[in-house]
């Protein structure tokens, strides 16, 4: 669903959801922004949440928006991406440190019903290691530096992997745990497709939304 | 910590939804080593609102049977009207303690089954009104860390679920402080797909020798295992599959659960 030719600009919405819906009204509306319902979102307001947010990011776009719904499912592959796809998502994530077995049905059951399959490399040394073993492949494969781990330790975002899985594979870039315009131009810079930013928006929306439309202008 | 590390607890796991979490609840049998858990999957569905739900449904069960209790208790020669159907009501019982100088002081015990992966003190902030929280034994040190101390500021029991972790103590090695309880997990689809694949029933011990923790064992769900799994000294049992759907035989199946807990209880003393 999404263009490999593209870069894109994910805003990760983890606050209330009147923050949401005061975050996606500053957004800048295009294709090239997508919005993620959070995993700390869902687990607060459920799949009605990412309704929600589907339904305000569709009006402001004036067409269907791309919405991720950022479940990090650790089990139970079938059942959380059937609750994803009926709240209006087009993607949903899916740990890499879940059983293969849970990774293996996750990605079938989104191909199935057409979302974009996302596995979120978090603490995961090696991520080729985990690729090897699935049956098929994902869409999108993220790497991730946590929210805790970039603020209690130097652990730096994991370029150097982007290129080592894209040799290989035919999928899609996903570089989450940067926050600054910098941080981003890098990630797409070093041929990441995605570029996943959460804290900026939650810390100072007006300043985020600035940095997507030096986005939108900036990178192509 | 608020479990007792003397008893040993069943842990039941609501993850199909509000209605028939409800059911569920309502049939368990009355017991303090009753954990409910408010799964992930019915989370991700309904919120932190499912929790709250939970939290209220256990408590009316809990707490009404507990006044029933400490009423016939107190007026025991009022019980024949109470056995004979008598609707004495729950707030006229609640009165008349109160007349005595006694109230329920019952607290069923929720497990919110969030497993935390990241941003420990926010999602252990949306979270309110339970007994204890889990997080991923695979999440980044940090995180699980941070987890603990916030259970731990929040006056809460942490639980770590090892799924898909092949040596927990290597995990638990690399933390700050110790959890209150540790988990030993087969997830649902590593069950179904692998049926070979064994609850690590072995490890329990190696946990329990270095650290002071309860464990407790998820992913088995016939009496045999739950036997099995108290036999092998594990503290918690969770349960799923049997009270995933709903059915008359619900209660049947907590009761009998529960009556072979109460053995394990005696047989391990």
């Amino acid at each position: 669903m999404l263009n490999k030719k593209l870069s894109y600009l994910q805003i990760a919405l983890n606050g209330t959801l009147s923050e949401a819906e005061g975050i996606i009204g500053l957004l800048p509306a295009s294709d090239r922004i997508l919005v993620e319902a959070g995993t700390s979102f869902i687990k607060a307001y459920g799949i009605q949440g990412i309704s929600i947010i589907d339904r305000l990011w569709s009006y402001k776009l004036g067409k269907k928006g791309y919405i991720v719904a950022d479940l990090k499912c650790m089990d139970r592959g079938f059942t959380e991406v059937i609750a994803a796809k009926e709240s209006g998502a087009q993607a949903a994530t899916c740990l890499g440190l879940a059983p293969i077995q849970t990774i293996d049905l996750f990605i079938e059951k989104c191909k199935e019903l057409n979302i974009d399959s996302m596995i979120d490399m978090m603490n995961v040394e090696f991520p080729f290691e985990i690729l090897e073993k699935l049956k098929q492949i994902p869409n999108i494969v993220v790497l991730h530096r946590g929210v805790e781990e970039s603020e209690m330790s130097n652990k730096e975002i994991p370029y150097l992997q982007i290129h080592k899985i894209l040799e290989t594979y035919n999928v899609l870039i996903s570089i989450a745990g940067g926050e600054t315009f910098k941080e981003v131009r890098g990630a797409i810079f070093n041929d990441a497709n995605i570029a996943v930013v959460w804290k900026a928006f939650s810390e100072n929306p007006l300043q985020t939304a600035k940095l997507a439309k030096t986005f939108l202008r900036e990178v192509r | 910590m608020i479990l007792e590390r003397r008893k040993k607890y069943l842990q039941i796991a609501l993850n199909s939804d509000l209605i028939e979490a409800g059911k569920i609840i309502r049939n368990l049998p009355f017991s303090d080593q009753i954990i409910i858990e408010a799964g992930t999957p019915l989370i991700k569905t309904c919120g932190v609102r499912a929790i709250s739900r939970i939290k209220e449904i256990a408590l009316e069960r809990f707490s009404n049977e507990e006044i029933k209790r400490e009423y016939i208790k107190t007026f025991p020669s009022l019980m024949k009207f109470l056995v004979a159907g008598n609707s004495t009501s729950r707030q006229t019982m609640i009165d008349y303690l109160a007349k005595k100088g006694k109230s329920s002081s019952f607290e069923p015990y929720v497990v919110a089954d969030i497993k935390c992966n990241d941003l420990a003190r926010k999602e252990i902030a949306i979270i309110s009104g339970v007994q204890a929280a889990t997080c991923l034994g695979v999440a980044p040190i940090e995180t699980i860390d941070s987890f603990i101390e916030e259970c731990k500021h929040s006056h809460i029991d942490s639980m770590i679920d090892m799924m898909n972790v092949e040596n927990p103590l290597l995990v638990l090695k690399k933390l700050k402080q110790a959890p209150d309880v540790v988990i030993l997990h087969r997830g649902v689809d590593e069950t179904e797909i692998d049926k070979e694949k064994q609850i690590p029933y072995y490890q329990i011990r190696q946990i329990k020798g270095n650290y002071n923790v309860l464990v407790s064992i998820a992913g088995g769900d016939t009496i045999e295992e739950v036997e099995r799994a108290f036999f092998n000294d594990a503290d918690i049992v969770v349960v799923w599959k049997s009270f995933y759907r709903s059915t008359e035989e619900t209660a049947k199946l907590a009761q009998r659960f529960y009556e072979k807990l109460k053995i394990s209880v005696v047989s391990t003393a």
